[in-house]
């Protein structure tokens, strides 16, 4: 039977806690059972298909090597989970709980994560606070014996004028596993928010995260996702701009291995008026690899004068990959100036031939000019450290991909 | 346009005082031979026998409507309706007096020659004017031909251009070759539908290097109480071959919604050339969204050789519910593909409309243009694939897609579905959503335009390049038509 392996796991997971805790909890997994993975029929998944895991089977617990895949970051503090676990802590332990709140009943992978959720990151600052150094959170991802699935809720609640910057950083590392994760975030009056979200799960592996994030008057979040790695990971990123004046300015690059399957879905609500929102993104795809980006933006009726722009850009550069883009307007209000735009296409020959008629070898050319098209993404780092790591793992095509001649 | 205001201002203001209500909303009281309402294998065997099919067109019907019982009625457009029961309604209806089939028009009743008269299209007098109006009508009136014109003309360039039912009978061959071949039997639910009870439609064959004489056009019109109507359309045409088709639509004005699912499938060969032009003005309901066509429609071309291009131009002002994407497979090497649409939604009035164009052939070009516009509480949505398959090298596609929002309480939205799996595709799409523009607006009522007008001739401008695509006749219809829809939609 489908899913039997979830139930099993979730009634040993519920017998552990105490009747209060596991009513919500049996509802949800209830909500679960009832929708399953979602599948290709449901719009916001068209592009991918989780029924797969339904049949598999993943433990909640197994035993792993407990090492950093990568050190931390010199200059900030950092909370360290291991398939869910609080692994270590340098300077951060205020903001990690070991309670995860859970939302109202919901579906799907929603349902699953809050049927098992356990907690996470914290992060609550009060009235006019700020976070002087940046704060790494690392997720890690990893299975050696036998599959194993972990599923955590966050929290990052920033009180009026607050001020924080947050790396999420996913890491997968072997193995198969199931992780998800789900991010509430509330920026309250005039917050401010630098939210870094770089994921390099590893084959085999399936990440599904969802940060909802709500921005009361003048907040502003700043995002900026980057996806490596080989897996297939899903990243929801659902941005609500509730009040008048809130700004949100997300900038997302993907660039993956062979055989990855990047699904993004970047939602902008907004529900006010006098709202900004600006969406750039842009997509390098090789080899066997599968990205998608939704983008969407969604005036609802009274938010007057919004100001929104998606850009998606795409550079298709081997035969074997495939690119889905779809940037969706859904617009009530008259008074507003929303445009989108999604382009595929390669590198300009232009460009390429006058780099080579300088003596340019083709491959350093090549190289060249993909660094060019995501620069313009890692420019947006205010973090020099952690541009320097991702630009050093960012995965340029070169000489590599040889089956395509434009 | 902006050269000559004045006379727009004229054109408009004697238009909207002459056309302020539905004009087409009147009703012929013809005795109608019709079958009871209901949907079921032997309501379809008698729509069968009474068209005097052949055994395969009565099983292909059958097979469609046993895969159209397994099908549920999809929800995915941005529309929301009443749900249609499609037990209440009648599958087959015939003007009485025409069971005999008319030798010719004077033979056509005279209160249906009456009803075409007050629509604007005066068959009798078309066929007296032939050498000036160069234009053939088949006029669908509730599912039956009533009469055909310039057929000799045709004839003699070796177009066959006849209703469907009828070249079932004169050209079994080439409608078994090709019909069902562009939208299959089970493609949709509403196709699958229309496939199981189509009673009428019309049939095009253009031969081989034969550039059709005149364009041709279909006129067709809802008229029985409580009939669905589902007309299916096959045009084809031959290597080296240019046809261009005219499709315009009225419907007479009523409460209940009724529900039109039409099938339209093109074949283009080698280096063949089809144009296929909509004015679709069907009754939307009123101010309140009372009533109203249903209009969900399978249209679909197939450039099935090399160098053929299938342009579709479509102009929807009309309809309660509009549920359309004219779509191209573009299969033959270096075929083309074209959409250019304005869509038009005023009152309660919605559409989800756009195309399909999928690459298949090498160097493979398609061209989209999108004019939506949205006034009153109306909602519009442009809902657009771009598929470009492996195959497909080079190939190439531009979509621009604008929308206009006039009022706040209408809505516009745009989903473009783009999917490449060729890197030497290169594919771009703009969109844009904005108001008109304050400064226009003043410009335009400084210099003594009304506000009405002025928006009026804003809007033709916005929609200029997808009307600059339009046959002469019907840029012209297209324009007036715009305005009259636009009626009480602003201040």
């Amino acid at each position: 039977m489908p899913l039997s392996s979830y139930s099993t796991q979730f009634e040993r997971h519920a017998n552990a806690l105490t009747a209060a805790e596991r009513a919500p909890r049996s509802v949800q997994f209830a909500r679960f059972l009832d929708s399953g993975f979602p599948s290709r029929d449901e719009e916001h998944w068209h592009y991918t298909d989780l029924t797969a895991l339904s049949d598999r089977s993943f433990e909640p617990e197994g035993q792993t090597a407990e090492a950093l895949p990568q050190p931390l970051l010199d200059d900030a503090d950092a909370l360290v989970y291991l398939n869910g676990r609080l692994l270590s802590e340098r300077g951060a332990a205020d903001w990690h709980s070991d309670a995860a709140e859970l939302p109202p009943p919901s579906r799907g992978v929603d349902a699953l994560n809050a049927a098992f959720a356990t907690g996470g990151l914290r992060l609550r600052l009060s009235q006019g606070e700020r976070l002087t150094r940046p704060l790494q959170v690392v997720l890690i991802s990893r299975s050696d014996a036998q599959p194993t699935m972990s599923h955590q809720r966050h929290v990052i609640e920033l009180g009026d004028q607050a001020e924080a910057t947050v790396l999420l950083d996913f890491v997968g590392d072997g193995g198969e596993r199931l992780a998800t994760h789900f991010f509430e975030l509330r920026l309250g009056r005039g917050a401010r928010l630098n939210l870094y979200r770089i994921q390099n799960e590893a084959a085999g592996g399936t990440l599904v995260a969802r940060i909802d994030a709500k921005l009361s008057r003048d907040a502003k979040l700043n995002a900026v996702t980057v996806d490596l790695g080989a897996g297939l990971a899903r990243h929801d990123l659902d941005i609500n701009l509730a009040e008048a004046g809130a700004e949100a300015d997300v900038a997302g690059l993907y660039a993956a291995q062979a055989g990855a399957h990047i699904d993004n879905l970047v939602r902008v609500v907004h529900s006010a008026a006098h709202c900004r929102s600006r969406m750039n993104v842009r997509g390098l795809v090789d080899e066997r690899t599968k990205a998608i980006f939704n983008g969407k933006v969604l005036v609802q009726p009274g938010a007057q004068k919004t100001d929104s722009e998606q850009r998606i850009a795409n550079l298709l550069l081997s035969r074997k990959a495939e690119v889905n883009a779809k940037p969706d307007l859904e617009i009530y209000a008259d008074d507003v100036k929303c445009a989108h735009g999604a382009t595929v296409g390669q590198l300009d020959q232009v460009a390429l031939s006058y780099l080579r008629s300088r003596g340019i070898p083709k491959d350093v050319a090549r190289g060249l000019l993909l660094r060019a098209f995501a620069i313009e993404i890692l420019d947006r780092f205010d973090w020099p450290a952690l541009r320097a790591r991702v630009e050093a793992n960012l995965h340029l095509p070169s000489e590599l991909t040889t089956d395509f001649e434009p | 346009m902006a050269a000559n205001p004045q006379a727009n201002i004229q054109d408009v203001t004697a238009m909207v005082a002459g056309r302020k209500l539905y004009s087409a909303g009147f009703i012929t009281d013809i005795e109608a031979d019709k079958v009871a309402p209901g949907l079921n294998e032997d309501v379809i065997r008698l729509i069968s026998a009474k068209k005097d099919e052949p055994e395969w067109l009565l099983n292909f019907r059958l097979k469609a409507y046993r895969r159209w019982l397994k099908m549920t009625e999809p929800d995915w457009a941005h529309v929301n309706y009443e749900k249609v029961d499609y037990q209440s309604i009648s599958y087959y209806s015939q003007p009485k007096s025409m069971k005999d089939g008319p030798k010719s028009l004077d033979e056509v009743d005279p209160k249906l020659l009456e009803t075409y008269k007050k629509l604007g299209i005066p068959l009798r007098e078309q066929e007296m004017l032939a050498g000036v109006q160069n234009v053939a009508v088949d006029v669908v009136f509730d599912s039956v031909s009533v009469g055909t014109t310039f057929k000799k003309k045709l004839a003699e360039a070796g177009v066959i251009f006849c209703p469907l039912s009828e070249a079932v009978k004169t050209h079994p061959e080439l409608v078994q070759k090709y019909l069902g071949t562009v939208v299959p039997f089970g493609d949709n639910f509403f196709a699958a539908l229309n496939t199981a009870v189509f009673t009428e439609g019309s049939f095009v064959y253009i031969p081989k290097g034969v550039r059709c004489p005149m364009e041709l056009s279909t006129y067709f019109r809802i008229n029985e109480r409580n009939t669905g109507q589902f007309e299916r359309t096959l045009i084809i045409a031959a290597e080296g071959s240019h046809v261009s088709y005219l499709e315009g639509c009225t419907a007479p004005q009523r409460d209940e919604n009724q529900l039109h699912a039409a099938v339209v499938e093109l074949v283009a060969l080698d280096d063949a050339e089809i144009k296929y032009s909509t004015v679709q003005n069907w009754y939307p309901g009123d101010e309140n969204g009372k009533g109203g066509i249903y209009n969900f429609v399978t249209k679909r071309g197939d450039c099935r050789g090399a160098r053929s291009k299938i342009s579709w131009t479509q102009v929807e002002t009309g309809s309660a519910i509009t549920w359309k994407y004219p779509s191209c497979v573009l299969r033959g090497d270096d075929s083309v593909g074209e959409f250019y649409s304005v869509a038009l939604t005023n009152h309660r009035q919605q559409a989800d409309t756009g195309t399909k164009m999928i690459h298949v052939g090498k160097r493979t070009k398609s061209t989209i243009v999108s004019k939506g516009i949205a006034a009153g509480h109306g909602q519009q949505t442009y809902r657009g694939l771009v598929r470009i398959l492996d195959s497909a090298e080079g190939a190439r596609n531009y979509t621009q897609c604008d929308s206009l929002l006039i009022g706040d309480q209408c809505g516009a939205h745009t989903f473009p579905y783009t999917e490449v799996r060729n890197p030497s595709a290169t594919l771009e799409h703009e969109a844009t959503t904005s108001k008109i523009a304050d400064d226009q607006l003043f410009y335009c009522r400084a210099r003594g335009i009304g506000e009405e007008e002025a928006v009026s001739m804003i809007v033709n401008g916005f929609c200029k390049d997808v009307f600059k695509e339009l046959p002469m006749e019907f840029a012209v219809e297209a324009q007036k038509l715009l305005a009259v829809s636009l009626e009480g939609a602003v201040g």
